[in-house]
């Protein structure tokens, strides 16, 4: 087996023209697949000398409105710090629920995208901010929006040869969360997951759904009747609470769970609409933050 | 000089564990050690037609494929799980269908992976029900206990009685999964055999491989220094062993053979499912009339394995009419063995909750309820106790747990989303000891050398035995050194049973004194030592005709999402009487361990077979869940003083398995209490919290 570990984006890029070659980031889907039998790499190339993928910014705010660049390979931990949780709070709490340390540690933002598992736990949340995915191959570059990149349970929009250099995501001002539900309290892939996401100068709500449906799905007749009942002008603390759990049954309409060991369809429905109930009542019930 | 039994002493092999030093069974390096990587069955039922190992020899490194075909033969012994590769015929998907050998593990695990095998497929059949028509009676059931019981007249008691109970519980099929997969190194030296293994008892392992390869006892070794756990997995030899020594003999190499994670879930055992009808009658004041426990389980078509489920009943409470049973079904299952607690973890789980249900039902506490059924002599058989503290633990852990506070509605108490309640159920298991051997050797230097053949799989067995012979010797414990983990060193009882100490610490105790006395009449140490052996075999064959058990009772809090059926156990209490503790320090992990294991079994444990292919699907950690760190919150284990002078010369009963005992139970009484709805099936996942 060989192993490249080239030092710039350039050298990865012109190295994955050869078709053989797998991309291996922090390795914690990749050398599972491996120990599995289920992939078997005969060449495979490392990002992890690749100092400008594990880099993030903050991009001034030439496009309407700002957006937060990060590198392919930055790390849960990453998203962890007090700088990048702040810009990007839904994608923090995420992050935190996402297996332990070591692999919080060694587990990247573009493996999560490139798996494309159902589960992935930034998902919702790249969906709900409608991120978009820059992607390089010896062609040059081109940005794919995460609702397109991710095109059914493992699989994207990625071609052979392509690699994720970077996520962009807004800079919302509003309330923004992830949820999830998962039968033990640490280490566990989620049953039924979501993120919810205000964006209080387009009076926007955005909620996205994880675990229950082939990839992350957009709520999005909930989402317009949300905004819609909102009275944006007043904080919501002294307005008549909207009512949040018909909101909660919007959402668990747009649900496309399926039955599986980890839980049944039904539970999934029932528990992706309490999610969504909870979050919309921290976002605008009474005492909320928006 | 005070001595040490009883005091918190931290393990002795702890250093050398954490910096990497010690040794386990699959770490020995030697020259020219090549490595077995089993390849498994993909169908349940059926022949091996063929295995074509021509491409697979002409890769790189590898050695040998090694099939029914080829394989050495080996002798008869009554376990068909160690006659590995002895025919084709295979009884459950994942059995051993060939051992590739090559120079590295990769090399024989790259062979291994595309080895073709062709198959005779025959349709299996996999799936327990309490309705299976081939569901027989066994003979007896673990250890060597009768099928059923019958003490007067149950279906009269249930007809006369004022309340009754009457349900059925389930547990699933759980996996031990110690954190040490099993693991073995073997080289021949001649006709001489030596095995690193991994086990919890080396001499249960030189027995195996002494009859399968037909050898005399000197000519077989089994050293096991270091365990990384074993829940009941490791009790006895497991078949990587056997090819370990069996591709060591055919290649003239030393060879290691480890199992992997997902292997473990096929080949080394694990807890059977249950079905467990229970039915109870008592008075209004929940005095029992009538107990009757009836148990459906499985086992394989290899080898037959009858957990003994029901005898949890046998000794916890008074009745005039009590009756027990098993049936058992063979399916085209991996086998199921030993897994911690045996039959008394899943068998209080459901008489626990019934025990609940039936408290319920009369209004009465349930702490009141297990105290007015307490017996005087053993409810099955009538045989005196040696010692009976379920009372005061109960008492000791309502004080502790302040149950007195305890607003008895259920689905009352409401903070926020969470619906909080709290649950109590008893816990007991058998206090035996078995015979054993050691020797204690008096060096020059003033210092002591005990040998015997005892594992320390993980519980501090080690270092409690060590405590055990300082006090003897009336030496400080850096003066003795407890060698175990040998067979070179004389039969002893494996880790099992939680049977160590009661039988380990015995014999030490005797070959100590021997050692005293032979000291005293020597005048002193002589210059070329001393050394003194014991056998505890005439000892406990002279035992009174007692009942021996430990007994506790354990407390849980849980907390419910009352729209998602999350479960949180903020809280788990656990007070013991097991005889005298050794060491507070090593037991009290025990305690907690078990507990824990408890909780897990409670809320997430759970091996989901496949109809369709006949196999454990979620045989990886991914999919089998345990408790995480995050999943245990406070979580405290204490014993309350016991003496009791009829059970051997420390006074100990045991402590590995009574944690795990009525855990689940006290969970789901708990989770009844804070939302009204009983939960009668384990694991008590979220979904059927909502709809159970
Ligand atoms: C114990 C454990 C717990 C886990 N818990 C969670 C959890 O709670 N939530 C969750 O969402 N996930 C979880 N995971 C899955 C995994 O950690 C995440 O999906 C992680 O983000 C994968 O990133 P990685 O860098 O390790 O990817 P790798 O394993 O290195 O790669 C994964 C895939 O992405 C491809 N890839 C990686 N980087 C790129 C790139 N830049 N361009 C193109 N292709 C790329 C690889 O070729 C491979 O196909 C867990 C995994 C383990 C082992």
């Amino acid at each position: 087996m060989t192993i490249l570990s080239p030092t710039s984006i350039d050298e990865a890029v012109a190295a994955l023209a050869d078709p053989a070659i797998q991309v291996l980031a922090g390795g914690t889907d990749f050398m599972v697949e491996v120990n599995a039998g289920h992939r078997r790499p005969d060449k495979v190339l490392s990002l992890r000398h690749i100092p400008e993928l594990r880099t993030w910014e903050q991009l001034p705010a030439r496009d309407d409105p700002a957006h937060v660049r990060l590198g392919a390979t930055v790390t849960y931990t990453d998203m962890l710090q007090p700088d990048l949780a702040q810009l990007l709070p839904a994608l923090a709490h995420a992050a935190r629920t996402v297996g332990s340390p070591q692999i919080r540690n060694a587990g990247t933002i573009g493996g999560n995208l490139a798996t494309a598992s159902p589960a992935g736990d930034t998902l919702p949340v790249l969906a709900a901010l409608e991120a978009v995915v820059e992607v390089a191959s010896p062609l040059g570059v081109r940005d794919i929006p995460v609702a397109t990149f991710i095109t059914g349970p493992k699989r994207t929009a990625l071609s052979p040869g392509e690699l994720i250099v970077a996520v962009r995501l807004p800079l919302l001002d509003g309330h923004q969360e992830f949820r999830k539900i998962g039968v033990r309290n640490a280490m566990v892939i989620a049953v039924a997951s979501l993120a919810l996401a205000v964006d209080t100068r387009t009076r926007t709500v955005r909620c996205a759904l994880g675990s229950v449906g082939p990839g992350p799905i957009r709520a999005t007749e909930a989402e317009e009747w949300l905004a819609g009942t909102i009275d944006w002008d007043r904080p919501a603390a002294t307005t008549e609470a909207p009512d949040l759990a018909y909101f909660g049954r919007l959402v668990a309409g747009a649900a496309q769970p399926i039955d599986d060991h980890r839980g049944t369809a039904a539970y999934r429905r029932h528990a992706i609409g309490v999610l969504a109930e909870r979050a919309a009542a921290q976002a605008f019930g009474a005492g909320s933050a928006a | 000089m005070s001595g040490t039994v009883g005091a918190p002493v931290s393990r002795i092999e702890g250093l050398s564990k954490v910096t990497g030093e010690a040794r386990y069974a699959a770490d020995f390096p030697l020259a020219g050690l090549a490595h077995g990587w089993i390849v498994q069955s993909t169908i349940a039922r059926g022949r091996v037609e063929s295995v074509d190992a021509g491409a697979a020899l002409q890769m790189p490194g590898v050695l040998a494929v090694v099939t029914a075909t080829n394989a050495m033969r080996l002798q008869d012994v009554d376990d068909g799980e160690l006659l590995v590769l002895q025919d084709q015929q295979v009884h459950y998907r994942g059995q051993t269908v060939a051992l590739v050998v090559g120079d590295t593990l990769e090399q024989a695990r790259a062979a291994a992976d595309g080895l073709p095998v062709e198959y005779q497929a025959e349709p299996h059949d996999v799936l327990l029900s309490a309705s299976h028509p081939r569901l027989f009676a066994p003979d007896h059931v673990n250890p060597n206990l009768p099928t059923d019981t019958l003490t007067g007249d149950v279906e009269a008691g249930l007809a006369g009685a004022a309340v009754t109970v009457d349900h059925t519980y389930s547990t699933p099929a759980e996996h031990n999964n110690p954190m040490e997969p099993h693991a073995t190194t073997a080289f021949w030296d001649g006709d001489r055999l030596t095995v690193y293994d991994s086990n919890q008892g080396a001499t249960r392992v030189h027995q195996a491989l002494v009859r399968l390869f037909g050898l005399e006892d000197s000519a077989v070794r089994v050293v096991s220094e270091h365990v990384g756990g074993g829940f009941g997995s490791k009790g006895g030899a497991r078949s990587q062993a056997v090819l370990a020594a069996m591709a060591a003999r055919m290649l003239g190499r030393p060879i290691r053979v480890v199992l992997s994670r997902k292997q473990l879930f096929s080949l080394v055992g694990y807890r059977t499912p249950t079905i467990q009808r229970v039915r109870l009658g008592s008075d209004r004041g929940g005095r029992l009339v009538a107990l009757d426990h009836q148990v459906v389980e499985q086992t394989s078509t290899v080898y037959e394995f009858a957990e003994q489920t029901a005898v949890f009943s046998r000794v916890m409470y008074a009745t005039p009419n009590l009756s027990t049973s098993h049936r058992l079904v063979a399916l085209d299952v991996p086998t199921p063995r030993w897994m911690r607690a045996p039959g008394e973890a899943p068998g209080s789980f459901a008489v626990e909750s019934a025990m609940d249900e039936l408290a319920e039902a009369c209004g009465v506490d349930p702490i009141e309820l297990r105290i007015r059924n307490e017996p005087v002599t053993e409810p099955e058989g009538g045989r005196p106790f040696s010692s009976r503290n379920l009372i005061a633990c109960l008492r000791e852990g309502a004080s502790r747990f302040r149950w007195a506070e305890r607003d008895p509605r259920p689905g009352t108490r409401r903070d926020g989303q969470w619906l909080m309640g709290t649950g109590v159920a008893a816990s007991t298991y058998p206090a035996r000891s078995a015979p054993s051997t050691a020797s204690v050797s008096a060096q020059e230097d003033g210092s002591f050398i005990v040998r015997l053949t005892a594992a320390d799989i993980g519980t501090g067995a080690r270092t409690a035995l060590t405590q055990v012979a300082a006090d003897e010797l009336q030496v400080p414990m850096d003066k003795v050194e407890v060698r175990i983990g040998d067979s070179d060193f004389g039969p002893a009882m494996i880790a099992g049973g939680s049977m160590g100490m009661a039988s380990w610490g015995w014999v030490v105790v005797k070959a100590c004194r021997q050692l005293i006395a032979d000291i005293d009449r020597c005048g002193g140490v002589p210059d070329d030592g001393l050394v003194a052996r014991a056998d505890t075999a005439d000892d406990i064959a002279a035992q009174a005709d007692l009942v021996r058990h430990s007994f506790g009772a354990q407390f849980a809090e849980v907390r419910v999402d009352v729209d998602t059926g999350e479960i949180r156990v903020p809280r788990l209490l656990g007070v013991f009487a097991a005889g005298r503790i050794v060491n507070a320090k090593t037991a009290r992990s025990q305690l907690i361990g078990g507990m824990t294991m408890g909780l897990s079994m409670a809320l997430f444990e759970e091996s989901l077979m496949d109809a369709e292919f006949g196999d454990y699907l979620n045989h990886d950690f991914a999919g089998y869940h345990i408790a995480a760190n995050a999943d245990v919150q406070r979580i405290d284990a204490t014993w309350i003083d016991e003496e009791d002078d009829q059970l051997n010369p420390l006074g100990v009963k045991g402590i590995g398995e009574i944690g795990i005992v009525g855990t689940a139970a006290a969970i789901a009484n708990a989770v009844y209490h804070a939302t009204g709805q009983r939960q009668r099936h384990l694991p008590i996942r979220p979904d059927r919290v909502l709809s159970p």
